[in-house]
């Protein structure tokens, strides 16, 4: 098992629930012991909940070896061996891939101090100690879920957030219609909203601290701490050269989550009968529009996929089953209860079907000409099973 | 028989349960969690998803 969050803890459970008694062991970077990544910028970063309070998994369970600490640097499929950053090398008949992913970083040099980004629990544990130690004035840089999440929370904490988002529209990905709703929120809440102008660079202070992010139109909005959130980056670096098909980094798998070789001409090619993939690590040919697979970076589907992963792995490619999934993602900022299934960020036009922006309670139907592709509930979230219902 | 407990200091209203098994679990006008007094025959496999779909841990099966 390479990776112990969400998709790998699943994966894990499922082996052994489905009567796998052989050896298993448990490969993670992190020192941390599994846990859940969704309250890191909402409850943890507020103060509401601690590491013990999202923990997934302790390291007794799953009869498991665990190694922490140490990330897997490469996968020799022929041999079939994971090898570690230590040298060592592990044996397998079986592996597991659930190696998420990292936070993007800003892409431009010289980023200075006090500049960070927000992905794991010890991300999360140096912003609080931050805003402790007298970080009050933050810039976030991308209005994606976790930028949204983080001034949310932040702002809560009585901090002045500027909140920066070159393409736009906070959550753009869940449509129009909820961006309005979630900048007036903030907007409330006292967020300071950039919207539709780019971040050329940080200023630093004498000592190398950053002191400013500078836009592109050149104005400086200061800041103590800045936080990029600018989306993720598959965590598969290490697997070039395993000759598996990496589609924008992430590992391409077939409907039942076995791995595929890389093709000829960039395609995919084979699957391999002895390697599972699951969670925002993967692209899966189950989860697509008429274009192809799309990658899914939800919790749902990291836990569904884990499971099947663990499973089909057991039973092989013969009598393994095709993994079947509405997607469904969640997120909540400024008192806003926010939810989606199927894909909305596909469709060609959105809807409001029930509610409206300005009552702060709305259920938003994104079509694809007249097919339904997804929906979008805010503080509507009883009338979304009706709509998993007709795209399933 | 199927029993379901809800663990409600700790379920948010997410909804992934209402979502895996409708006929089971929904959500009210204020989002709270509203779970069916009688489990249907046949359901017991999507009910034992919905609990593992929750992604607070809000709920237990007992019996089966
Ligand atoms: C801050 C935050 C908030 C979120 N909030 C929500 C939300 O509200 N709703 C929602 O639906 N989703 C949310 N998500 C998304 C959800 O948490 C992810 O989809 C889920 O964590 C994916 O699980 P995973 O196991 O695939 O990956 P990860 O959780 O990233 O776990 C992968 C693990 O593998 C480790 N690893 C990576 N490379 C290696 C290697 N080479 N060797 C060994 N170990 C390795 C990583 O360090 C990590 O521990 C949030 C994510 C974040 C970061």
């Amino acid at each position: 098992m390479v990776g112990a969050g969400l998709a790998g803890v699943r994966a894990a459970g499922s082996l052994r629930a489905e009567g796998f008694d052989g050896r298993l062991t448990v490969v993670s970077d992190e020192r941390e012991l599994p846990y859940d990544r969704p309250p890191l910028t909402k409850q943890v970063v507020a103060g509401t909940m601690t590491g013990d309070d999202i923990r997934l998994a302790g390291e007794a369970e799953f009869g498991a070896r665990w190694i922490r600490g140490t990330g897997a640097v490469g996968l020799d499929r022929e041999r079939r061996r994971v090898r570690l950053a230590d040298g060592a090398e592990l044996p397998y008949d079986g592996v597991v891939l659930a190696p998420g992913a990292k936070a993007r970083e800003w892409p431009g040099a010289g980023v200075p101090d006090g500049v960070v980004t927000v992905r794991g629990l010890a991300d999360v544990r140096r912003l609080r100690a931050e805003v402790a130690g007298g970080a009050d004035e933050v810039v976030i840089v991308g209005a994606g879920f976790v930028g949204v999440e983080l001034a949310s929370s932040l702002s809560g904490l009585g901090v002045k957030v500027t909140l920066v988002e070159p393409f736009g529209a906070p959550l753009r990905a869940l449509g129009g219609t909820v961006a309005e709703v979630v900048s007036e929120a903030a907007g409330r809440a006292g967020v300071a909203l950039r919207l539709g102008v780019g971040v050329r660079g940080f200023a630093a202070a004498a000592g190398g601290r950053v002191r400013a992010v500078v836009l592109a139109d050149g104005a400086e909005v200061s800041a103590s701490l800045v936080v990029v959130a600018i989306g993720m980056v598959p965590a598969t670096g290490w697997l070039v050269g395993s000759g598996l098909a990496l589609p924008s980094g992430r590992i391409h798998c077939d409907e039942r989550l076995f791995a595929r070789a890389a093709g000829g001409a960039g395609g995919a090619g084979v699957a391999d009968p002895a390697v599972v993939v699951a969670g925002d690590a993967a692209w899966c040919e189950a989860v697509r529009t008429a274009e192809g697979p799309v990658p899914l970076e939800h919790w749902s589907n990291a836990a569904a996929q884990g499971e099947l992963a663990g499973r089909n792995l057991l039973a092989g490619p013969a009598a393994a089953e095709p993994y079947v999934h509405v997607p469904s993602f969640w997120t909540a900022a400024f008192g806003l209860r926010i939810r989606s299934v199927g894909l909305p960020g596909t469709g060609d036009r959105e809807v409001v079907e029930a509610g409206s922006a300005a009552e702060g309670a709305v259920l938003v139907a994104h079509y694809r000409g007249e097919r339904l592709v997804g929906a979008v509930s805010v503080n509507q979230g009883k009338l979304l099973p009706g709509y998993a219902r007709r795209l399933n | 028989m199927v029993e379901i407990r809800v663990d409600r200091d700790v379920c948010d209203g997410l909804g992934q349960c209402a979502l895996v098994a409708p006929e089971v679990f929904a959500l009210d006008d204020d989002e709270r969690l509203v779970v069916a007094p009688e489990v249907p025959d046949g359901l017991a496999g999507k009910v034992a998803a919905a609990v593992r779909a929750c992604p607070v841990r809000a709920l237990v099966v007992e019996g089966a």
